[in-house]
């Protein structure tokens, strides 16, 4: 329908110019009238992608129209956009939903090998469905902890711990200190810390092809009792973001001292260094059970609409963004760590303060590659929730979470076991 | 057997009202039997794949519901919505109605906009204005109940304080539509019963109870028709003000039907989720009608 309209748009305006240019008998030719490229990004991405399209634009001619998505609605937004036939001829996608817009046809194979080239290969690896390109990496956002220099010396460390127990200690000594106040910033909606602890046990969620959950296992026991242990002992908040309204003014006056949380916190950190000036803060992996380990990642990675009906802009246009001059732009911009591997490279990333980042994208958690993962990681993180406020106990929970997931996945084990899927 | 042609007088008729059932049919009853029969059907994400992967299952998906804990859960989060919810907002206009009737009252057209201007504000920008009112650490409302010497909530982040606490908020919001329809109400009471009683001896709630309750009768059954339909479809306040939570605790049959249908795509389930609650609002406002019917409202 969109298509339709959108071309029939442009033969309107195309009949209307070429009878504008006849009457004014011109001897210029008409103009060329494919509309602008139309480029989706979520949060900061799309606020700040309209600075990268002047060189584009200078470069090729093509218009390029961004929108900025938000990030809680983007998922939904593109199911509906891709049902009602109104994608973007370009957008930005987290590696975990690949596949499910490859499933269900939303995305253009990437047509040449180079684009995909040069890539940081834990990025690749995120963004590949069954060794298929149907992405190209842009930027890569591993899981770090930010902490507050000022309140760890005070209790003792000058950076870190790198293991759980030693980790917590450390919280306790900070508590201890500071008793009114929490230390680790990790909402009770917020899934990703939760997950990278269970990465870190080396567990495997799903079982019987990814059609089965596989949590009631030793490991899920461990790092749910950890996790649970940081909120009995009010280290972490029982709280979810909507209660917290301003994380950031809740970090920047102390009343957290590590937060676990992506590189796109450095724009925050930049952009309202008022609050909390640049000697205050460090960045570090996040402990694991037994010294550094894997931790969750989210790379973004710009795909092309199936449907675009400008495909060969819409690939300059990817190419464009995911050169390594653009990338170290908005490397600059918005503090977004490039996926190409020369970025690594040159001295603007060669910065101890980047270090941990560069350290973790080496190692990344790497999620099954399911359509329904996302809906199963809030799942858990429900259940989870229900754990920190003492409504269920942890084997209760691993097996609610083990039924809720061979409930989401009954479609899918049904579509294995006929063959129609893998 | 023929039938006889219509008279010119019928044909009338089906000319001025062809528009309006045309409307109707393609608005109305087309989308509810697409929904009930996308509701007899597995429609998932795999269908927006391949319409090969659709299958038709018959009840299969009202009966998952009846198994999915969430979805009782979210029944009895919705009731306790509308239970709790109704009487508070019906009292709450009813109330300022009252009040603003007195003859007494001074300036009554701005004390009427005052109250009404909630209803007509966006429901996101005074949901965020709430949310600071009811931060536990910062809000002015555990502010207030410190003075009093009470103990302060935390509204939004315990299971058993949020509802109530979404409610005082929807409440405050909605409560002056109402008024204003009473208000309106309340200015067809006869004066003179209301002379004649009071000259008998009536007491002030006897007068309400015997002259204003009946006159109102028929706009109380009206409003109360609507605000628990209203309550029934409640979604955007818990969806700005909690996402559903503090452990589900806010997640109601629509926010469940939003989350199932538009989030992950299962639009068969969904849509069953869409019946049931049309089920239940007819089945409700069918006994709300007999009430009024036996009250000799309707």
């Amino acid at each position: 329908m969109g298509d339709r309209g959108r071309r029939q748009d442009g033969v309107t305006r195309r009949s209307v110019l070429a009878g504008a240019a006849a009457l004014a008998a011109s001897s210029c030719g008409p103009r060329s009238a494919s509309p602008p490229l139309r480029f989706w990004a979520t949060s900061y991405e799309g606020d700040y992608a309209p600075h990268l399209m002047p060189a584009f634009t200078a470069a090729t001619g093509i218009k390029v129209d961004v929108q900025s998505v938000p990030s809680t609605a983007t998922h939904e937004k593109m199911l509906t956009a891709f049902a009602g036939g109104a994608l973007p001829d370009v957008f930005v996608l987290p590696s975990g939903w690949i596949g499910e817009f490859a499933m269900i046809g939303a995305l253009a194979p990437v047509p040449a090998l180079d684009y995909v080239e040069d890539i940081v290969p834990s990025a690749l690896a995120l963004a590949q469905i069954e060794g298929k390109n149907f992405a190209v990496p842009w930027s890569a956002a591993p899981q770090v902890q930010f902490y507050r220099r000022d309140l760890l010396r005070d209790a003792g460390y000058d950076t870190p711990a790198d293991t759980w127990t030693a980790w917590r200690e450390m919280g306790r000594a900070i508590k201890h200190r500071r008793p009114d106040e929490f230390v680790f910033l990790t909402l009770l909606n917020w899934p990703d810390t939760l997950f990278s602890m269970l990465y870190q046990t080396g567990m495997t969620m799903l079982r019987e092809r990814d059609t089965r959950g596989n949590f009631r296992s030793p490991e899920a026991e461990f790092a749910f009792a950890f996790y649970l242990s940081l909120f009995t002992e009010k280290l972490a908040p029982r709280a979810l973001s909507t209660e917290v309204q301003d994380a950031f003014a809740a970090f920047a006056q102390g009343r957290y001292a590590v937060w676990p949380s992506w590189p796109s916190l450095l724009l925050d950190l930049h952009r309202r260094r008022a609050e909390i000036p640049r000697e205050r803060w460090g960045v570090a992996r996040l402990a694991g059970p037994n010294g550094f380990g894997p931790a969750a990642m989210i790379a973004s990675n710009v795909a092309v609409s199936a449907r675009t009906t400008q495909p060969e802009s819409a690939w300059a246009l990817v190419r464009h963004l995911t050169s390594t001059a653009t990338e170290l732009r908005f490397q600059q911009l918005i503090g977004n760590l490039p996926a190409r591997e020369t970025a690594w490279t040159l001295p603007q990333l060669q910065v101890p303060m980047l270090r941990p980042f560069a350290e973790q994208m080496r190692q990344p958690a790497m999620a099954p590659k399911i359509v329904e993962w996302e809906r199963i990681q809030i799942e858990v993180q429900l259940v989870a929730e229900h754990v920190v406020r003492g409504l269920l106990t942890i084997p209760q929970a691993l097996a609610t979470i083990d039924e809720r997931i061979d409930q989401i996945l009954a479609k899918r084990r049904a579509l294995v076991e006929a063959g129609r899927i893998t | 057997m023929t039938r006889p042609a219509m008279t010119g007088q019928e044909r009338t008729a089906w000319l001025f009202t062809g528009p309006v059932l045309a409307i109707i049919l393609a608005v109305l009853v087309l989308p509810v039997t697409l929904a009930l029969a996308l509701s007899l059907t597995d429609y998932s994400i795999y269908a927006l794949a391949d319409w090969d992967n659709v299958k038709f299952v018959g009840l299969g998906n009202f009966a998952e519901l009846l198994r999915t804990a969430l979805f009782w859960r979210a029944l009895a989060n919705t009731a306790l919505f509308a239970v709790l919810g109704v009487p508070m907002a019906i009292g709450a206009s009813l109330g300022a109605a009252l009040l603003l009737h007195d003859a007494t009252v001074r300036w009554k057209p701005l004390w009427r906009v005052a109250l009404f201007v909630p209803y007509v504000t966006s429901v996101v920008a005074t949901a965020v204005v709430w949310r600071f009112l009811l931060n536990t650490r910062f809000g002015l409302i555990n502010y207030a109940l410190g003075w009093l010497g009470l103990p302060p909530a935390d509204w939004l982040g315990d299971p058993h304080a949020s509802i109530p606490a979404i409610l005082l908020f929807v409440t405050w919001k909605i409560f002056g539509y109402n008024m204003i329809v009473f208000t309106a109400a309340l200015s067809a009471v006869p004066q003179d019963l209301m002379e004649a009683a009071r000259l008998d001896g009536a007491s002030r709630w006897g007068r309400f109870r015997h002259v204003t309750l009946p006159a109102i009768g028929p706009t109380l059954l009206l409003a109360s028709v609507m605000s628990v339909a209203g309550f029934l479809q409640i979604f955007a306040e818990p969806y700005v003000m909690t996402l559903g939570g503090p452990a589900q605790s806010t997640v109601t049959v629509l926010y469940f039907m939003f989350d199932e249908g538009f989030k992950w795509w299962n639009l068969g389930q969904a849509s069953a989720v869409a019946m049931i609650l049309f089920v239940l609002i007819l089945a409700i406002t069918f006994v709300e009608t007999r009430i009024g019917k036996r009250n000799a409202w309707l």
